[in-house]
């Protein structure tokens, strides 16, 4: 394997795996609520699992604009 | 300025934890027959990587205590009436998503290829008269990349199937994707009981040690994060 994701242990990767749905999934209010990760620290998460976590709010943020 | 940062939905006489992230106060707001459990923050929010792990520990513990329904992180709300008001809109849905997934677990499957660069070319094309053009070589290097994910999207769903059959789940309880980078071969997300998911956990990880060409991490058991919304007509998952 050489992407970065392989030579990470399994624990790290369960961890990113978390991550991605904390970022991606759970209900989603609707209504008068805004989602917004501004300000999270997401330098460390240059993973494409993540990374797909970090588009998809993105998008999220630029159709709600 | 004050904002609510949301955590999780319960019903409204279910308990929970005292504190929210960060030592901040932790409050359930409720509306009709749910309660929407949230973070009272003063000043700008400015999130870090452990406010999303502490929300995870959090919203495990009110899952614990009773049915309950993860919410994204990173949901604010300005204040306890915009709470009531969104609760109030979406009652029916809300009441739904708690009563199918009381009691239930997530286990996450992720799947890494082992060779992420391979290349397999479809077949070439009619090599035409004369030196090869620059427009046909990139058709060609595009043509062979098109085949190369392809295939490996038909390999990754077929795991999938696979999986799910081998562990006995049926649709419902399942949520894939499919080479959502080109690294990970296969996310999947399955539904078991709580005191079922353990065991699923480690049926899991047998199966995707069988797996040729990939290697699994089989994490969990974590909130439902995945099953909080209906699967849509018709979608597989």
């Amino acid at each position: 394997m050489t992407g970065p994701l392989a030579a990470l242990p399994d624990e790290e990767l369960s961890v990113l795996d978390l991550a991605d749905r904390l970022l991606n999934r759970g209900v989603v209010i609707t209504g008068e609520a805004t989602i917004s990760v501004a300000g999270v620290d997401l330098v460390y998460l240059g993973l494409n699992v993540i990374l797909t976590a970090v588009e998809t709010i993105a998008q999220r943020e630029a159709r709600t604009r | 300025m004050t904002r609510l940062f949301a955590h999780a939905i319960t019903r409204r006489a279910t308990g929970g934890p005292l504190v929210g992230l960060r030592g901040k106060p932790l409050e359930q707001i409720t509306g009709g027959e749910l309660g929407l459990w949230a973070t009272r923050w003063d000043g700008e929010p400015t999130l870090s990587r452990d406010d999303a792990f502490a929300h995870h520990d959090l919203v495990a513990v009110l899952c614990e205590a009773g049915p309950c329904l993860p919410v994204r992180f990173g949901t604010w709300l300005s204040d306890a009436g915009a709470v009531r008001r969104s609760l109030d809109a979406d009652q029916e849905r809300f009441t739904s998503a708690i009563d199918r997934l009381a009691d239930r677990r997530e286990v996450a499957v992720t799947l890494l290829w082992r060779d992420p660069s391979a290349v397999r070319p479809g077949p070439a094309l009619p090599d035409p008269a004369g030196p090869r053009s620059t427009g046909r070589a990139f058709l060609e290097r595009r043509r062979t990349a098109h085949a190369t994910t392809d295939h490996r999207r038909r390999e990754a769903e077929a795991i999938a199937v696979r999986l799910r059959r081998e562990l006995g789940i049926g649709q419902p309880d399942v949520r894939h994707e499919s080479c959502p980078s080109a690294e990970v071969a296969l996310t999947m997300s399955l539904l078991a009981r709580t005191d079922e998911a353990d065991a699923l956990k480690a049926r899991a990880t047998a199966a995707v040690a069988a797996i040729a060409g990939v290697r699994g991490v089989v994490s969990g058991p974590w909130p439902p994060y995945s099953f909080t919304e209906e699967l849509e007509r018709g979608h597989g998952g």
